[in-house]
């Protein structure tokens, strides 16, 4: 699908004639080149962003010694605990201090638990990260069959069913749809628990059965978007394109043309917005975390919130920043392996 | 010297042993209660009728807490560093028991502490601490260790330390020790002390010598205490995993064999994941809604109030400088309207800050002003017409019967502009001065502690709007006396001076619910327990969940 393709690359006829191994052509191009770029342009967003996270932090009303010690807490007990966890200096000491620490690899202590970050953020991150896989997953298993057999005939009844589906999913928020699945899955099945999490080193099976409903209240509205996307975009395919065209006259059947031929080039597409989708996904995430209670990084992070505990904030939105830059830069890197066609070129870089 | 308490004893074991002990003793020490007001019994949970079957016969019990309150433990477990510790009393309670418990109906019962004595005319209180008890990791439980922990206590940044509460406490070895006897000494007569204990983290003791061992981090974490259960896991803020204790001092207890606490987003998740079979408690549900649903299948039982709405004046600015302008919003207010149409007429209307569940309970003040709107009207237009900005904190019950109020007010003729606020900028409204008029809680199991009428009323609290030395003094009295005929005299002198000044008119007093399993049994459960500080705490060692 040349029309997905990034206008940052160069697509270059006849790359194909020589096929090459992955590792040499990543080698041997510009690719890393591209992408060393692209991580240093991403310094400059990751400090911007911690920046504005400690400024939001320092603008809301209250402070974190007012949060912990509640609303019995005179002022004086506040100015005596701002001062105990070493917060009353200005704005710019303490974010200097924050980021200094930052560049040596130390993202600070809670200012709740008085535990190191890391620790807190290495405990979360695993379950935001399988939440957010598993949902990846239902998603692309729900919304590639269903947009191949749509496209297989347009306009059929499983067409007409797959765009009502997809209309539902992408009408119905996520934080809705939890609360449907907790009340027929839960609590009129019993299929799965309505709320906790059981780590996969405990057991495997628990753990798959604890992430499945979250998973699919964050991946079911996703699975409606991409079954559109694709459907339009495998049509597409299927109605202009000459090498289409060439296959059906080889004599090529109708689901290897699509599912061989139309799929591979329509999956650019679903790549550019699977990878943007990184963050809406860890938005989602922050709710649905909190309905099934998961002890994940968007449940930590509205803890974090509440109690104006700026390093774990401050690290935690750090992540999540990392992780839609690194999607960006997956689906660049995934363009490549796709399409052998794909140059990165310089002028263009 | 006034005794309250009984040393020695052996709990529910003692129950014999009590019953053996000369009636002179009981005799004797029920002159004292009666006038203190504190009915102590032997038994160290009345409450639990039938016999107790045996330890870990109970069986297991997931407990749902909200995220919002009780369900937070960011700071960890540890009492003296547990900022949240007040909303943490369930799971503080199971781990470390307490030294004194709050029962039906007010009863003070012993746990930890056998019993105490006010001496030198209340300024010292003599706590005599529970012989042969040790920790969960087999460590004594001394009197020394009481003394320490209350000493770090002080020191403690949470506004559940007993700093606050204990203003006139001694400067110099304000915690001494002396054989089995802990005593507190303070430089006035200070009556609410046990009630003061119960409601903040010395009633905790926790075993010093494994935080010295484990360190801090990893003691907060997996606190160890004296009480009915030990920590298995603890995942802060989500889940905490405690079993039997099996060296618990009283024999036959606890009942559970598991005690599981879990956070639950809200109500409705709370009501799903029971529905679930997930969780078999929850702990102080508020959305009528959820409650409702929740009675068909459920036992929901309402806690004992303690802490009833008021409406606070800022007194030293206008319009509210002026008794005539306050008489208007008493006059205008219809609280039995607003308990009606917005609460279904399920809390009890009050004129005062006491409330069903706590002491010196008085739903009646001479000269209140009551509801009439005719006279507010004619108030308003003496006035040249009144116009306030009305505040209460951003919480679904509060904001509802401000809406009302504020229709209310308007149907007088006052101009109101209402608005909620978060904690923090709610507090900040206070710090700066320039509020005119708010929907607040007032009042506490005992009036002298927590946001209880002091914390509303007195000159001193930065939360008043109220600067009179004559109800300082009214309720420093009542806070020092340790007669409970006193007390209630000077309280309701406080109440009616309140009234006649129309420093604030009171509506109705608020309480959460309980929801549980049919099978589940237990003070503070099946039977209400008053509210310590916003919420009852629930006595764990004695629940069970077999039928």
């Amino acid at each position: 699908m040349s029309a997905s393709a990034p206008a940052s690359f160069d697509l270059r006829e006849g790359g194909e004639a020589r096929p090459r191994h992955l590792g040499h052509r990543l080698a041997h191009s510009s690719l890393l080149r591209v992408l060393g770029r692209r991580l240093l342009a991403a310094i400059p967003v990751m400090w911007g962003v911690t920046f504005l996270t400690f400024l939001v932090m320092n603008l809301v009303p209250g402070n974190v010694a007012r949060s912990l010690l509640g609303a019995t807490a005179t002022p004086a007990q506040v100015n005596a605990y701002q001062a105990k966890l070493g917060l009353n200096h200005s704005f710019f000491v303490l974010y200097g201090n924050w980021l200094g620490n930052l560049l040596q690899g130390n993202f600070g202590n809670s200012y709740s638990s008085h535990a190191p970050v890391t620790s807190t953020i290495a405990a979360q991150l695993p379950v935001s990260f399988e939440l957010i896989a598993y949902a990846f997953i239902i998603s692309l298993v729900i919304s590639v069959p269903l947009a191949l057999l749509a496209a297989r005939r347009p306009n059929g009844i499983i067409d007409r069913l797959s765009m009502t589906f997809s209309m539902a999913g992408v009408s119905v928020a996520n934080y809705v749809l939890a609360v449907v699945l907790v009340w027929v899955f839960a609590d009129v099945v019993s299929a799965f628990p309505a709320i906790g999490f059981v780590s996969i080193g405990t057991n495997f099976g628990e753990n798959l059965r604890s992430l499945t409903l979250p998973a699919i209240a964050v991946g079911l509205p996703l699975a409606g978007f991409y079954t559109r996307l694709l459907r339009a975009d495998l049509l597409e395919q299927l109605q202009r394109e000459d090498y289409v065209v060439t296959a059906r006259a080889k004599g090529i059947g109708p689901w290897r043309v699509i599912v061989r031929h139309a799929l591979r080039n329509s999956l650019f597409g679903l790549i550019t917005v699977i990878a943007l989708n990184f963050g809406t996904l860890l938005g989602a995430a922050v709710i649905i975390e909190q309905i099934f209670s998961l002890p994940g990084l968007g449940n930590g992070l509205i803890q974090a919130i509440s109690n104006h505990d700026t390093p774990v904030i401050e690290a935690t939105v750090l992540i999540f920043a990392l992780m839609t830059v690194g999607g960006n830069l997956l689906a660049d890197i995934l363009y490549a392996v796709l399409d052998p066609r794909i140059r990165y070129g310089s002028t263009t870089e | 010297m006034v005794k309250v308490g009984v040393g020695g004893g052996t709990g529910r074991t003692r129950r014999s042993g009590a019953r053996r002990t000369s009636r002179l003793i009981v005799a004797a020490a029920c002159a004292a209660i009666a006038a203190y007001g504190v009915s102590w019994v032997a038994t160290s949970s009345a409450s639990t009728a039938k016999v107790a079957a045996g330890a870990g016969s109970g069986g297991s019990l997931t407990v749902l807490l909200n995220t919002g309150f009780e369900g937070a433990w960011p700071s960890g477990l540890d009492p003296s560093t547990d900022t949240n510790g007040l909303a943490n009393q369930d799971m503080m309670t199971s781990i470390f028991g307490d030294l004194f418990q709050l029962g039906p109906k007010g009863k003070i019962i012993p746990d930890l502490a056998t019993g105490y004595k006010f001496v030198d005319g209340g300024k010292v209180i003599d706590m005599t601490i529970r012989n042969g008890v040790k920790f969960s990791n087999g460590d004594r439980f001394t009197a020394a260790m009481v003394a320490k922990n209350i000493t770090r206590d002080l020191a403690s940044p949470c506004t559940c330390s007993p700093t606050s509460a204990w203003t006139t406490l001694a400067k110099t070895n304000p915690v001494t020790v002396s054989g089995n006897v802990v005593a507190v000494h303070f430089t006035a007569p200070y009556g609410a002390f046990i009630s003061s204990i119960i409601s903040s983290d010395a009633n905790w003791i926790a075993d010093l010598n494994a935080l010295q061992t484990m360190g801090a981090s990893a003691f907060q974490n997996a606190p160890v205490g004296a009480g009915p259960f030990t920590v298995v896991s603890d995942t802060p803020s989500q889940e905490i995993v405690l079993k039997r204790n099996p060296g618990y001092w009283q024999s036959g207890y606890p009942l559970l064999q598991n005690l599981t606490f879990k956070t639950v987003a809200n109500d409705e998740a709370a009501y799903e994941a029971m529905q679930a079979g997930q969780g078999q408690v929850y702990i102080d549900a508020s959305s009528p809604q959820i409650e409702a649903e929740a009675a068909k299948t459920y036992k929901v039982v309402e806690e004992k109030s303690t802490s009833p709405y008021d409406i606070q004046f800022n007194t030293s600015i206008a319009p509210f400088n002026n008794i005539e302008a306050r008489q208007a919003i008493y006059y205008a207010t219809n609280a039995k309207q607003i308990d009606d149409k917005l609460f279904n007429n399920l809390f009890p209307l009050t004129e005062s800050f006491t409330a069903p569940g706590g002491l010196f309970y008085e739903p009646k003040v001479p000269g209140y002003i009551g509801y009439n709107l005719a006279k507010a009207k004619a108030l308003v237009k003496k006035l040249g017409g009144l116009t306030v900005n009305f505040f209460t904190i951003a919480i679904p019950t509060a904001e509802e019967a401000t809406d009302a109020m504020a229709a209310q007010w308007q149907a007088a003729g006052i101009k109101v502009t209402t608005a909620n606020y978060p904690l923090a900028p709610l507090i900040s409204q206070f710090t700066g001065g320039k509020w005119q008029v708010a929907l607040q809680t007032a009042g506490a199991w005992d009036p002298a502690q927590g946001v209880g009428v002091g914390f509303r009323f007195d000159s001193h609290s930065p939360f008043s709007g109220v600067h009179s030395t004559q109800l300082d003094t009214i309720l420093e009295n009542a806070a020092g006396s340790t007669n409970l005929a006193t007390r209630k005299k000077d309280y309701a002198a406080a109440a009616a001076l309140i009234a006649k000044e129309a420093w604030g008119p009171f509506l109705f007093s608020y309480a959460p619910d309980q929801i549980f399993a049919k099978n589940v049994t237990g003070p503070g459960l099946s039977i209400p327990l008053p509210a310590v500080a916003v919420s009852a705490t629930v006595l764990w060692q004695d629940v069970t969940a077999t039928k």
